[in-house]
């Protein structure tokens, strides 16, 4: 990567940050692999070529950041998996896994249809705050500016909202 | 892992600070997550049930939209390859949504299509200000996380676009771009080229390339490698979706490709035919009596098997 490449500044953002991103990783769960990760991170924006970055070093941790919260998921979901299939193929021979069935495409369909409702149950603001955030990217400031409402109330209301689906999550994990 | 209601707390105030494209104090959540392991895990609790719900809402399509439940079976999700696959088969559909989400800068995009049916009309709608009719036999492409975006790969589509300056509308049409400038415009995109006509506001056509203003009550023609303007009623502009069609000087060819998609019934232009036809009509009356056409608009009629063959006369 030269110096005159586009993501130059992000390089050396990440050079110079190096440290804190590994103190962040662990911090973040990374525990021993923090030292791989903070690679993983570079080569997940150096293919992502984002082009020009306002700010590099939030930039930075927001991958290292999301990068984590993938690896939660796909872990959690990987073990999910596992226990529905030994549950369902449980007369499978040894080693042999069966595709994910016509019941688990329902089941997914059912379970967004579940997340719609609870996000409309909670008021359209709330539902729409959320969706203008987390589906559309919005930053909240924008959303506030937007919806002529003030930043506490578009963070409140996104707090309403993560605490009801993280309540969500742990009734039906 | 919700024992210890303190953290979670702490945990939905980090989500929804950390969450946000503009947080900057990356410090201090490294200090709170090295205070306590447990902090992590709570974190994680609650940003991953936030990403998966925000990738299942997603995956249903766009808020506000009276596409959603009809289409949801037929979306397309197009994003590039986003890291390893961990999971299978169904999951895996809305995984890949998840990754075209996941990142807030959003160089990804994150495509979905809607098409109609010969005959049919349909309208989506974007945004408060922001509606597209689609003519029958359209398809065009949008992307849920940008909403100033459509691609129109076939058809016939009225945009009634609301304007903003800083992030003007822009419809991909082939290989050419139009940027709004305010707008009402129709384009229509075929085998005879491509058409944008005006009737509020402006469009510029090709900003890279030909970069033309399009203004009200003109219509822009474009073919292969050349194009022209020439003047429209602004009334005439989406008149279609009242059932109308006007034709100015138009070839048999561009008006059976026009009658077809608007009716559904299966018009064509006989084989080497030529001639400039002119006229407005009503479609209504041609789902009864395709035949219908020759007298209204001076062509001439054929019954072939089951299409409808018309030339000038």
């Amino acid at each position: 990567m030269t110096a005159e490449s586009s993501s130059a500044g992000l390089e050396a953002a990440f050079l110079d940050n190096r440290e804190k991103l590994v103190r962040f990783l662990r911090a973040r769960g990374a525990g021993e692999a923090a030292e791989d990760l903070v690679q993983e991170v570079w080569l997940k924006i150096a293919a992502s070529s984002p082009g020009p970055v306002a700010s590099p070093l939030s930039y930075l941790f927001r991958t290292a950041d999301l990068l984590m919260i993938d690896r939660f998921r796909s872990q959690r979901q990987a073990g999910a998996r596992d226990r529905d299939w030994s549950d369902v193929n449980a007369g499978d021979p040894p080693g042999v896994s069966a595709e994910p069935s016509a019941e688990r495409r329902i089941a997914a369909a059912q379970e967004a249809a579940s997340v719609l409702a609870l996000l409309d149950g909670l008021g359209p603001r709330i539902a729409a705050i959320f969706r203008r955030h987390r589906i559309d990217g919005a930053p909240q400031k924008t959303i506030a500016a937007d919806m002529n409402i003030s930043l506490s109330t578009v963070e409140s209301d996104l707090r309403v909202a993560y605490r009801a689906l993280a309540e969500w999550k742990e009734r039906a994990p | 892992m919700a024992s210890d209601g303190t953290i979670q707390e702490q945990a939905l105030d980090w989500a929804v600070r950390a969450g946000d494209p503009a947080f900057a104090d990356w410090e201090a959540f490294t200090l709170w997550l090295e205070a306590d392991p447990a902090h992590a895990r709570a974190y994680d609790e609650v940003t991953a049930a936030v990403t998966d719900a925000a990738g299942l809402a997603a995956a249903s399509g766009p808020a506000n939209d009276d596409i959603v439940e009809e289409y949801a079976p037929a979306l397309q999700a197009a994003h590039a390859g986003s890291g390893p696959m961990w999971l299978g088969g169904a999951v895996a559909a809305c995984v890949a949504l998840v990754g075209a989400v996941w990142m807030f800068q959003g160089e990804r995009r994150d495509l979905y299509t809607v098409e109609t049916a010969l005959g049919e009309t349909r309208a989506v709608t974007l945004d408060a200000g922001t509606r597209i009719e689609l003519a029958g036999g359209t398809t065009v492409v949008f992307d849920r996380r940008d909403h100033r975006f459509a691609q129109l790969d076939k058809g016939q589509a009225l945009f009634t676009v609301r304007h903003d300056e800083a992030n003007p509308f822009a419809v991909r049409v082939g290989d050419k771009q139009l940027v709004d400038i305010g707008t009402v415009f129709d384009v229509r995109h075929d085998d005879e080229g491509l058409s944008v006509a005006v009737s509020e506001g402006a469009v510029q056509f090709d900003p890279s390339g030909a970069d033309v203003r399009v203004s009200p009550g003109e219509v822009l023609r474009s073919t292969a490698a050349t194009y022209s303007v020439s003047k429209i009623a602004p009334a005439q502009v989406g008149e279609w979706r009242e059932g109308r069609l006007t034709f100015e000087a138009a070839s048999p060819a561009e008006v059976a490709a026009q009658l077809k998609r608007a009716t559904g019934i299966d018009y064509a232009a006989a084989p080497g035919g030529s001639g400039a036809v002119s006229g407005s009509i009503l479609i209504a009356p041609l789902r009864k009596d395709p035949a219908a056409i020759g007298p209204l608009l001076g062509l001439s009629v054929e019954a072939q098997a089951n299409r409808w063959v018309i030339g000038a006369r």
